[in-house]
Formats: structure tokens, sequence, C-alpha cells
């Protein structure tokens, strides 16, 4: 009987675990309301321009979100320090920051409490899904929404007029990614007949391999094994990776986060299949800074086709140098795109020559900015739908532990080896 | 009133009716579907021979992993009636003490586990002496469970504030691999498998040849006799969740050098630890261990055929199974 008893007891309790979960995350939710009002920046009230940031300041992603918001905290104080915005006598910007957490309901109302705070425009916001939502609430406060790291083509289908894009959507960049592959297996008399695709479940990885396959498959190339894993419960990547390598093709092309991307590489170096290269596209991994370190010997050789800083650049190298002095830590791609982002936002409040933010949409709308800070085709002009026409992906390679710009010509640090190794 | 029962499962087991015969039965039952199942998928799979293989062999790997996890979450679980929900963050932090004693002492990876053992071991003792002992002596179960959902809060927050959020990488160890009947495994895995199983054992011989061990299932089975015949209770207490902090430590430093750390990486482990400890009996060693094994393998193999999310559906369908079948569990006493 009382073993039956402490049965009941138990069973009651793990009922009970189920509600607390729910209610913990609630209690989350709240609890970052509470900080966030707290801590809202020096903006709104001392007669700065205001603007939102909205990035995954906790939680598994807080790392790249807080790189992020530092790239955005280093614009403000470039453009300040150079005189504010001239058109408004040289009034100031002000950075408010907002922590979406890494989920959408709580970037959404992260974008609100901004917005309500007096925000002109809102740059944000690493995620896709949380993406959604601020551009909703932005859509419909009428305020300008600067997309720095944001890949769902979905986004920007909604007709949304408040919303732009800097970097290139999931769909181009399985394109582009496809495209390069190919023009890099005839340069290099290797052509490219069959691939493996190995890529997160998800609307980022289906939407970049959907994009490649199809683009892939009109100019010739096979698409033989499609492999496909799930990224919360992803800690061995040998089988996945012994089975894109079963269809015996040319190249592995490899779509995920930076965690994935490092388990695949390890699987690749101790299985060692004969493939002329692995190529990352849109890949979280292949061309950070600290995955050759990471990954070792066993990432040499490694491709990736994905946006990036312009390496080429001299403004982005002395941007970059800064940022590490400032903040401790290299500055990620990412970073470097929430800086360009304050830049447009900053480059149409001087066009508008105010900072209502109806003035500062349509002025983003025309704009057309020179000397972008990422490897872009030319200057950021965004189409009606709010994306950047110019925006690209170029090819890089892990070449002596370090991630190098090989492909196309103009961008390149370094040569291109292919077939790797 | 606790009713798991570490380590004397089979003991229970005789005593409520069944014989000998019994005590194996449900172990070979085990063994004979994952054999046949195993052998289905080889004849008619339709898949490559040498993948199964390599799929087998790495969820049996993986299988470790899971086991080294589920051990500490037994004993706390079946003998505290704890849910701890700290364990996956508790695993997070003996991978950073692991990645700090590896970086700035400059020990080897294998060595800094064995340095964390102890110190997680007394974080362990202090969490529950300081924290939890006065909830759980009163019979609440609320309480100690929002203690220790505060408390993994409070180590993933800490961790993100110390480490920041950025993947980390537990540097120089042995790297290499072998070929097992053609299928690839890694040196780091193959060491992280054969941890788990010697902490299976140790755990094992603890709980059931010590007069430690003997206390502690004493408490298990009925915490108010034991201290009647002067068992120190809230000793037996602080010295277990001791213990399955240290076998987290374990699972931590055999885990570092394999995945990239980051505040939350543990936290994927706690979902599939509960369903294994629970699959395998409340506070069973060998069932926690038996179901890791069985847990990686259903996932990696039927990965193949499920890929991705699919996978865990196969393993929350074998979970829903056994809770059908068998509500205590593989290894849990009959009651």
């Amino acid at each position: 009987m009382p073993s039956r008893h402490g049965r009941q007891a138990r069973q009651m309790k793990l009922t009970g675990v189920a509600a607390l979960v729910l209610a913990s995350t609630a209690l989350a939710a709240c609890g970052a309301d509470d900080s966030g009002g707290g801590s809202r920046g020096g903006g709104g009230d001392g007669g700065d321009i205001v603007i939102g940031s909205v990035h995954p300041m906790t939680g598994a992603l807080a790392g790249v979100g807080g790189l992020m918001n530092g790239g955005a905290e280093l614009a403000v104080a470039d453009i300040n320090a150079d005189g504010g915005i001239e058109a408004l006598d040289g009034a100031q910007l002000a950075l408010a920051e907002g922590d979406s957490q890494g989920k959408a309901e709580i970037g959404q109302s992260e974008a609100q409490r901004l917005i309500s705070e007096g925000a002109v425009a809102l740059v944000g916001t690493y995620q896709s899904d949380v993406t959604q939502n601020v551009a909703a609430v932005a859509e419909r406060a009428g305020v300008p929404l600067v997309i720095d790291v944001a890949v769902d083509d979905a986004i920007l289908e909604q007709g949304y007029q408040n919303t732009f894009r800097i970097q290139p959507d999931a769909t181009s960049m399985g394109e582009a990614g496809a495209d390069a592959l190919v023009a890099m297996g005839e340069a290099s008399d290797a052509p490219v007949d069959t691939v493996s695709y190995i890529h997160i479940e998800g609307s980022f990885g289906q939407s970049v391999f959907d994009a490649f396959q199809q683009q892939a498959e009109s100019q010739g190339v096979e698409v033989a094994a499609e492999v496909t894993y799930d990224g919360t419960s992803f800690t061995d990547a040998t089988t996945q990776v012994r089975e894109a390598a079963a269809a015996d093709p040319d190249a592995i092309v490899v779509t995920g986060y930076y965690p994935d991307a490092l388990l695949i590489a390890n699987a690749i170096d101790a299985l060692a299949p004969d493939v002329d290269a692995v190529y990352g596209v849109a890949n979280g991994g292949f061309d950070d800074g600290s995955f050759p370190a990471d990954a070792g010997a066993g990432g040499e050789g490694l491709l990736s086709a994905n946006y990036h800083y312009a390496a080429t650049s001299d403004r982005a190298a002395d941007i970059r140098t800064r940022f590490e002095e400032e903040y401790g830590k290299p500055m990620e791609t990412a970073a470097m795109l929430s800086y360009q982002a304050v830049e447009v936002i900053a480059e149409a409040l001087e066009a508008a020559g105010s900072d209502d933010p109806t003035a500062v949409r349509d002025a983003i709308a025309e704009l057309e900015l020179d000397d972008p800070l990422l490897a872009f085709d030319g200057p950021i002009i965004f189409d009606e739908t709010g994306q950047n026409e110019n925006a690209t992906v170029i090819v890089m390679q892990i070449r002596g532990g370090k991630v190098e710009q090989v492909f196309p010509e103009e961008f390149k640090t370094a040569d291109l080896v292919y077939p790797t190794e | 009133m606790q009713t798991g029962a570490p380590g004397d499962a089979d003991a229970a087991e005789q005593r409520s009716g069944g014989s000998r015969l019994a005590a194996v039965r449900v172990p070979l039952a085990v063994l004979g579907a994952v054999v046949v199942a195993i052998a289905l998928v080889y004849a008619v799979g339709g898949r490559d021979a040498g993948l199964v293989t390599q799929s087998i062999v790495t969820g049996l790997l993986l299988g470790g992993v899971y086991a080294l996890v589920s051990i500490g979450l037994t004993l706390i679980f079946g003998v505290l009636g704890i849910v701890n929900f700290a364990q996956g963050s508790m695993l997070s932090l003996s991978m950073f003490l692991v990645y700090s004693l590896v970086t700035s002492v400059g020990l080897p990876v294998y060595v800094a586990t064995l340095v964390a053992i102890p110190l997680m071991f007394l974080f362990g003792v202090l969490v529950q002496s300081l924290l939890l002992n006065r909830l759980t002596a009163t019979g609440n179960h609320d309480g100690p469970l929002l203690v220790t959902l505060g408390l993994s809060l409070l180590i993933v927050n800490v961790l993100l504030m110390v480490y920041g959020g950025r993947p980390l990488r537990v540097p120089g160890s042995v790297s290499g691999s072998v070929t097992v009947l053609g299928a690839i495994a890694s040196y780091e895995r193959l060491i992280a498998f054969a941890g788990a199983l010697l902490v299976a054992v140790l755990v094992t011989l603890l709980l059931r040849r010590t007069s430690f061990g003997l206390s502690i299932r004493a408490v298990s089975s009925n915490t108010q006799g034991a201290a009647l015949v002067g068992v120190n209770v809230r000793r037996v207490y602080a010295l277990t969740f001791g213990i399955g902090a240290a076998c987290v430590a374990v699972a931590g430093g055999l885990l570092a050098p394999i995945l990239s750390l980051t505040p939350s990486v543990g936290e994927q482990f706690t979902i599939l630890a509960f369903v294994i400890v629970v699959l395998g009996g409340l506070g069973s060693v060998t069932g926690a261990t038996v179901g890791g094994l069985v847990i990686g393998l259903v996932q990696t193999v039927g990965a193949l055929y499920l890929p991705g999310t699919g996978s865990l559906v196969l393993v929350f369908a074998v979970f829903v199974l056994v809770l059908f079948f068998r509500p205590q569990g593989m290894f849990g006493a009959a009651r």
C-alpha cells in the first residue's frame, strides 16, 4: 500500500512537471519584459534619435546575438563621433537594446516596447521566425525594419512595405551556391556531376536545399542523396556523412549551424570519403573565424558559399580591428551586417532630413548605398519587396588554418584549391 | 515515502513472488527484441549493410553517452524522489569546468575529468544539504522541483556570463578513429562508452556491496524505517545527490571533446535522460544503462528510415509502448 501511495504521488509530480515547464517559460517572459524596461538605453528622452535593436542576448544564441548588438553599437558610436546626422543639425543616434531570447513571441513584445519608446527604425534579428514576428509589428506600427541576418524567403513574401533585407535570401543563396560550385568544377577541370546534400531540418535548411537542387539540376548536376538531421538532438554525424558518401558523389554539400557543421566536419575527417569537395552553402560554421581552430586538420580545404564581410575592403578591415579592440572578440559577418544595417538607417535619416518613421522608410526604399561592407555585387539597393538586389554569396576556403576568400576572382584573398587535397 | 529501489530491483522481483526466471526474463526479452529488430533491418530493411552496421555502432556509442547522463539522474530520481531539472545544466557546468581546467591549468582532458569528479560531487552535496534537504525531508514534492528548475536557470546564465555564448571547443584530446566491422568509431566516443560501462559497474557495486549502498537502498525503500534503525537520512540524501552529480561530471568530461560547448549544450540530454530513466525503471542503474543503449540504437538506426525529428518520434513510441505494457520500466520492481 505505501508503495502505491508513493507511485501516485510520483505520477502527480510528473504531471506537475509539464505544467511547471510552461509556467517557467511564461515567468521567464515576464522577467525579460521587466528587466528590458529597466535597461533601456539613454535614448528616447534626451532628444537623441533612437534605433531599436532586437537580437538574442540570452539563451543558446546569446554569443552571436551579443556580437551583433556590439556591431550595431559600434556603428552608432562611429556615426555620432563623425558628427551625427548632419541633415538634422548633427542629431546624435542612440541604440535601444531588445533581447529576443531567441524566441519569436518575446522578440515581438520587445519590438513593440522599443517602438513605444520612440524607436524610429529597428534592426534585427538573426532568426527567421523571430524576424517574421518583428516584421509584422514593424508593418503595423509603420516603423521600418532593416534585417541584418534572417534568411527565410517567406519574410518578404508577405508584401510588407516596411521591411528591408541586406543579406541574400535562402533561395538566392542556394541558387548562387549551385552556380559557384559548377563554375569552380569547370574552372578546375573536375566537373561536378553528382552531389550529396546534408542539411538541417526546418525552413532554413529545406529552402536552401530546394533552391540548390533546382538550380543544380538545371545545370545538369544530379543530387544523388538528400540527408537531413534534427538540429536539437544532433550529437554524432557519422551515420549521416556515411549515408551521403554512399551515393559516391563528386561533392558533399552541407547546410546547418555551427555545432552541426563541426560534427559533420569531424565525421568527414574520420570517414575520409572520396570526394572532390566538401562545400557549405549558407553554412553557419565553415566560414566562421573560429572554425579552423576548432575543426583542426579536418577543416583544411573546406569550401563555403556564404555572404561574407568584404575582406578586400579597407573600411571593413578598419571596423573589424576597432571591434576586436572594443569587444575582445573577432567581428564575424553577422555583426558586420548589424553595423551595415545601422548605416543604412543613418543614411536614410540624412536623405530624409527627418526622423519621422514614414519618411525614413521612404528614404530606405529609394536608397543607393555605395561601398558596402560585405562582398556584394554592387551598392545596396532594395527592390520593391525590400530585398537588397545586389546581395550575393562568395566562396571561402579554409587554407592554412584561416578562412580565405577564393571565388570569384574580384574578392580573392587566396587561390582556390579544387579538388581539395 | 520513497518507492525507488536502486540496485535491488531483481531482489524485489523475487520477493514479490517471481522466480529466478522472472529476474532474467525482462533483460532477455529486451535483448531478444533488439536482436530481432536489428536482424529485420539487415534482412528486409533495404539499406546498405555497411551503413546499417555504422548506424548500429554509432547508436551504441551514443547510447553509452545517454546512459552516463541517465545513471546520475536515476539515483537522484529513484532515491530522493527529486525530479532534477538541473541535470542538463549540471552537465554543461561540468563540461565548462573541464574546459577551464584544460585551457587555464593545462591538464589533459581526461585528467581534468578526474579532477572535476570530486568538485562536482562536492557541488552536489552542497546543493542537496543547503538547498534541498529541508524540502525533501518534509515530503514536499513541488519545492525541490522548483529549486532545481531555478538552479538550472542560474547555472546556464552564470555560464553565459562567464564564458559567453559562442561555441567553445576543448583542445588537444585523443583524435583518430578505429574501424569496427567496417564501421568507423572515434577514440573519443569509444572512451566515453567505456567510461559509461565503468561508471555503471562502479555505482552498482557501491549500491550492492557496501554498507553505504545498503543505507541508500534502505532510505530509498522506506525513509522512516531507515531513520528508526539509525541511518542518517539527510546525510544519505546529500551523498546520493553528490554521487549523481559526480556521474554527471564523468559524462561532462567524456563529452567535452566531442561536442561544441555552449551554456545550453547539456539541456538537449535532459528530456531523453528522463525518458531513459522511466524506461529503465526508477532507481535502476542497470535499467538506465540498458535504456540508454536501446534509445541510442532506436534513434540512430531509426534515422535511416525516419530522418531528423522522425527518429525522436520512434524513441517516444518505444517509450509509450514500454509504459503501456510495463509501467514500472524494464528493470523496475513490480509493485
